[in-house]
């Protein structure tokens, strides 16, 4: 028995996904909504000093975007091509700075360094002071290259080899031919890593006010502690415009699309392994064994105290719904934006969650969650929050997955008389779950980091990690800092592994596939 | 000339090549085939030092690779050709053939030799996949490679264009003058387009010889099988005789066989004649056009294949008769038990 | 450490009527808990302030005394609990019943609102002169002072005048954009007006270095980054309690800003007893003394000790200023910001 394909005269139909996305993309609006909303009544729309933090804001994500470019492309080849011994620890070791909020790793960068920092204290070294944008720029670069890494590595899995070994044995050297005919092929993932990098910057409170630089979110912050909330609504509204055209620029980026083939693996001559370890080992350092040293030393010198486990509990359940309900949302999300143009805009709708701080979404939402009462101060209205901050991370994360997938999979169950339904949730949705679970992953690590909007939304009573280290650090109380700050930083590396783990079989396959 | 001796090939703890021993002559095209997973592919990589490898050593005019010291890939001067053709997708023809060259009069003698002259301005991804690696074959000659390195060229392309393709490739490569390992899994190919042919097992070289050789006096059943139509009939061996149930042939013994072996016969070597007397019954038969297959239960129990001319018709379940036709010697193994 | 066997034994002793009652040797005022009524209902607090859990100890002793009453606590940054309250009431949602601020600008914008209940004579009559208001309680003070180096500096150095510090050549550390340096700049605009306030904020922003907060202010003194700053007084104390040979003291103006005492507040928003009394534990010398001796934050209740390290009210003399007008921030922060310090 054969079966057809009902024949459908071409209309103008929008594809299924379409209606859901555009709610999900309604409801990313929403906060936007409020903060014109609040911002109706200021009176100052831009100044001089504006133009100072404009230039600082802009300076610091360029230097960022840069920094993680310069770190996250190299060590995204070495993670990706490179045949090392535990190689899956060092790509773990090398994405764990994701595990760590950038605040943390600010203060801590701070407190270890200068004249009486830690390490002069200690080690007798005296250490130049980090601070300024120089210092916001090294902290925010440490604490975002994995962004880039991560997707520039998975543009790198998915190219075929034969291209380099090609360039190779014309006579091109290794890393011209990595320059030259590798680079170029995985400039989308370089940017979708680089325009989250531009967000997080963008919208990252900590760092900046801890190193003392004045970016629209330190003063959005001051405007808002000084009960300015209308004038905190209107810079938040000027920052949204930078977000907006950041979007825009990265998505004027194209890359090439090309059949995935099989994999590079590079052997590495021990000059070149002591290299890449030389070359890692600092922002490994910086990134993760200075804080943890840090906290170590804290945890030792004041030891712990009111401290209960249920923080990280709450921790743990509140960002775990927040990467469930991010990834479901996603799946439409992703799904249009690939279907078509208008389709591509709601998915970038939902990414001015990203770029829009903490704490005038937080602020936002409680405008928000005061119209819908039976939400206001629940667990939900936070996972709410959550996911509208979070969720470009899973829609991007799905969509590149769903992007290399090959169309004739689902042409062929179609073909097997599967309803496009059925094919969706045969196919492709097997298919792709891999990134939903690095979607899910990346979710749940940035809620287990949020902040302000955990303070404003959460149900009252509710402490996270995050909370309680925001209440220890500033009562000053450091030391009881290093059990939470340790906490948070193991689970979220439980996340990461989660995330990472998607990986294995594939890579086994291809490393062992011989002809 | 290249020498590659004792080379051998780790992943993780798997050897996947064992013990390679190779030397190619100046402008000789040697053949590798062998199954799916037998190394042959690790060998061309190997070769082109895109894998390190683990033991032995290759050689080639002034340098010499070994397993502390190898000489990256860009530094061998070695022009490979890949199975999915592996052009540049953002430089033109023109541009993929000039790739590192100073001088391009020799892309313009390679493009216009392989009839490539009206796409030089084209992208490799409108053209067909037999001009695809035609240019991807004019890109590795013009670079004037020392040896060159063929990873199933064909095997991405249509049928039709494969033979003609595979005779276009061997006279490229004899008029460049430069040594090649061609890399296949087709027999056909194997023994129709190569001066030598190598046939892997597991890593290792069952047999490296003539194309004639190797399909009439193979050094193994394994190779036997794999280069075509085999089929064993037990005799028993007298000098240079062969004495069996379809009467005596003349044989060459294997690995020193003697006394009761198995005799290979290929479908060409066999007649058939339909005949309510013979001394076989058709098992099954197969049309191939311009001839038929058939495969014969004969009296004691071997099946044997033969090929005829397709006129010559028969059905399953009748009766022929079967003789030995050929009058070169055939090989003999020792009986398997 | 001593800061935790206090913890400790507060946690064991388990009520605040087993406290040990340090502040009875010294002077025997302010209300004992003894004499309060049991606490019975439920009851929300926001709360805008940290502390590390001391606040929260405090919390804990009142609900351990009082079985019957289920507290309900949310922090937040004041700020932001304070915007939410407003925001609450203009949906005509209520969820706070008591509103514990760590600074007077949300104090005055609650109470601007109309948010704030009236509290009884006898409540606010147990707090200092000059601490009395009709809508909200101070809890605890904190003094504006001049945390400086003691290696690069001796107290003679230092002028006992906010003002004289403009001319001086000493390298100042701040924190512009903290809440209590801007309440600081506030007072000195009511007191000196806005003119003299902006040459100074404009003579001083010349050797002065900024910080975060004014606990990286003190850290940077302590360091020796700058020789003197701006902080309130807790922080050295705390700095000074888990390191006691920092290099760092406390010095004090006379009579202007610069030493200016402002107070985190109480307030209560929902009608009813509860949280009138629950106010009340806040201002018993118990309570008071607790966070004397382990905040080493000021009590304002009077006839309890001051905190260790620091001079007794009475010896500093502070500016005379309502502490209501200083939620008058937006002058402020235009100001600071035309002179681009902010």
């Amino acid at each position: 028995m054969t079966r057809w394909l009902p024949v459908r005269w071409p209309t103008v139909r929008w594809p299924v996904s379409y209606p859901l996305a555009l709610v999900i993309a309604l409801l990313a609006l929403a906060p936007v909504g409020v903060l014109f909303g609040l911002a109706s009544d200021s009176a100052q729309l831009f100044d001089a000093h504006n133009l100072r933090v404009l230039s600082n804001t802009l300076l610091l994500m360029v230097f960022t975007v840069l920094g993680s470019i310069v770190i996250g492309v190299p060590l995204a080849l070495v993670t990706a091509y490179m045949h090392l011994r535990w190689r899956r620890l060092w790509l773990i070791l090398l994405a764990a700075p994701l595990a760590i909020p950038s605040y943390i790793g600010a203060f801590t960068l701070y407190a270890a360094f200068g004249p009486g920092g830690e390490i002069d204290r200690l080690l007798g070294l005296p250490m130049p002071a980090v601070d300024g944008l120089a210092g916001a720029t090294l902290v925010m670069t440490l604490y975002s290259y994995p962004f880039v890494m991560l997707t520039t590595r998975a543009s790198l899995l998915s190219l075929d080899a034969s291209l380099v070994n090609a360039a190779r044995t014309l006579g091109m050297s290794l890393g011209a031919s990595l320059w030259r005919v590798v680079l170029p092929r995985a400039i989308t993932g370089i940017a979708a890593g680089a325009l989250l990098v531009a967000l997080y910057t963008l919208s990252d409170f900590g760092t900046p006010a801890i190193m003392r630089l004045d970016t629209f979110t330190r003063v959005i912050f001051v405007e808002y502690n000084a009960f300015g909330l209308s004038q905190a609504a209107m810079l938040s509204l000027q920052l949204l415009v930078i977000v907006g055209l950041v979007l825009f620029l990265e998505s004027r980026i194209r890359g090439s699309v090309e059949k995935p083939g099989r994999h590079l693996l590079l052997w590495p001559g021990p000059g070149m392994k002591l290299g890449i370890v030389l070359a890692a080992a600092p922002v490994t350092l910086l990134a993760i064994v200075l804080p943890l040293a840090v906290f170590g030393s804290w945890l030792v010198r004041e030891g712990t105290g009111g401290f209960e486990f249920s923080y990280a509990w709450n921790s743990a359940r509140a960002s775990f719904l927040a990467a469930l309900v991010a990834v479901i949302l996603a799946v439409p999300v992703a799904h249009a934006a690939i279907a078509g143009k208008a389709g591509r805009l709601m998915e970038r709708v939902t990414y001015f969650g990203f770029g829009v701080p903490g704490i005038v979404m937080g602020t936002a939402l409680v405008y928000v969650g005061l119209r819908l009462p039976f939400l206001y101060q629940t667990l939900g209205l936070l996972v709410l929050a959550y996911v509208l901050r979070f969720l470009p991370l899973a829609v991007g994360s799905v969509r590149s997955t769903a992007e290399g997938l090959d169309p004739s999979l689902v042409q062929a169950a179609r073909l097997l008389g599967a309803s496009p339904r059925e094919a969706f949730q045969r196919i492709t949705l097997p298919l792709t779950v891999r990134g939903m679970v690095a979607g899910a992953a990346l979710v749940f690590l940035e809620a287990m980091r949020e902040l302000p909007a955990t303070l404003m939304l959460g149900p009252t009573g509710f402490e996270t990690l995050a909370t309680y280290l925001w209440r220890v650090y500033e009562a000053g109380y450091f030391g009881r800092a290093a059990i939470p700050g340790l906490l948070l930083v193991l689970i979220s590396a439980l996340g990461l592994a989660l995330m990472l783990s998607g990986e294995r079989r594939t890579e086994f396959a291809t490393e062992t596939h011989q002809g | 000339m290249l020498k590659v001796s004792n080379l051998s090939v780790n992943y993780g703890s798997t050897r996947v090549v064992d013990n390679l021993d190779l030397a190619l002559a100046d402008d000789e095209v040697l053949m590798l085939v062998g199954p799916t997973g037998c190394g042959k592919t690790t060998i061309l990589q190997a070769l082109a030092g895109l894998v390190p490898i683990s033991g032995g050593e290759i050689q080639l005019g002034h340098w010499r690779s070994t397993p502390s010291k190898a000489v990256p890939p860009e530094k061998r001067n070695v022009g490979m050709v890949f199975q999915d053709f592996a052009l540049f997708p953002h430089l033109t023809v023109e541009q993929n053939v000039c790739f590192r060259l100073r001088d391009t009069a020799k892309a313009d003698h390679w493009l216009q030799l392989l009839g490539l002259d009206d796409f030089r301005h084209a992208r490799p991804n409108r053209l067909s996949g037999g001009q695809k690696q035609r240019v991807a074959l004019a890109r590795s000659l013009a670079h004037e490679p020392a040896f060159i390195l063929l990873d199933e060229p064909l095997s991405n392309l249509d049928a039709a264009l494969k033979d003609s393709l595979r005779w276009e490739i061997r006279e490229a490569l004899k008029a460049a003058g430069v040594p090649a390992i061609w890399v296949t899994h087709d027999q056909e190919e194997a023994l129709s387009v190569g001066d030598r042919v190598g046939i892997l097992k597991d890593g290792r070289l069952e047999q490296l010889d003539t194309p004639e050789k190797c399909y009439a006096e193979p050094a193994s059943r394994f190779v036997a099988r794999f280069l075509g139509e085999a089929s064993f009939l037990p005799g028993r061996l007298q000098g240079e005789q062969v004495a069996t149930v379809l009467g005596p042939a003349p044989g060459v013994p294997i690995n020193g066989a003697s006394g009761d072996v198995d005799l290979l016969l290929r479908p060409d070597d066999l007649s058939l004649t339909p005949m309510e007397t013979g001394n076989g019954v058709i098992d099954w038969v197969r049309y191939e056009g311009s001839s038929r297959l058939y495969a014969v239960n004969i009296d004691g129990g071997a099946q044997l294949k033969v090929r005829v001319n397709h006129e010559v018709r028969a059905q399953p379940g009748e009766p022929v008769h079967m003789a030995i036709t050929t009058t070169h010697p055939l090989a003999v193994f020792p009986r398997q038990q | 450490m001593q800061r935790r066997t206090f913890l400790q034994s507060l946690a064991a002793a388990g009520a605040l009527g087993t406290l040990p009652l340090a502040a009875s040797a010294v002077a025997n005022g302010g209300v004992s808990v003894e004499q309060l009524p049991p606490l019975e209902g439920d009851i929300t607090l926001y709360l805008g302030r940290g502390e590390g859990g001391l606040y929260e100890n405090v919390l804990d002793a009142i609900r351990k005394r009082n079985p019957g009453l289920d507290l309900k606590v949310r922090r937040g940054s004041t700020a932001a609990l304070a915007n939410s309250i407003v925001a609450e009431a203009k949906a005509g949602v209520r969820r706070a019943d008591i509103f514990w601020a760590v600074d007077s600008g949300a104090i005055g914008l609650v109470t601007e609102a109309g948010l704030a209940r009236t509290l009884p004579a006898d409540l606010t009559g147990q707090l200092k002169a000059g601490f009395q208001y009709p809508q909200w309680a101070p809890v605890t003070g904190r003094i504006r002072t001049l945390p400086y180096n003691t290696k690069r500096l001796s107290p003679g150095q230092i002028p006992d005048s906010i003002m004289a510090l403009a001319d001086s050549d000493l390298s100042i550390g701040w924190a512009p954009a903290y809440a209590s340096f801007q309440s600081f700049v506030t007072a000195m605009r009511l007191l000196e007006g806005e003119r003299a306030t902006a040459d100074w904020l404009r003579a001083v922003s010349k050797h002065a270095k900024g910080y975060a907060g004014e606990l990286g202010v003190v850290m940077a003194v302590e360091r020796g980054e700058v020789d003197l700053g701006f902080a309130n007084h807790y922080y050295t104390l705390r700095l000074k309690s888990g390191k006691p040979d920092a290099n760092v003291d406390l010095a004090f103006t006379r009579n202007d800003a610069g030493c200016l005492v402002n107070a985190s507040g109480i307030m209560a928003l929902s009608e009813g007893d509860l949280p009138i009394n629950f106010i009340r534990y806040l201002l018993t010398r118990e309570v008071q003394s607790y966070l004397a001796s382990e905040a080493y934050e000021v009590p304002l209740v009077d006839g309890v000790a001051p905190p260790r390290g620091l001079p007794s009210l009475d010896t500093i003399s502070p500016p005379k200023i309502d502490l209501t007008q200083l939620a008058d921030m937006r002058p402020t922060l235009d100001l600071m910001r035309s002179v681009g310090v902010l």
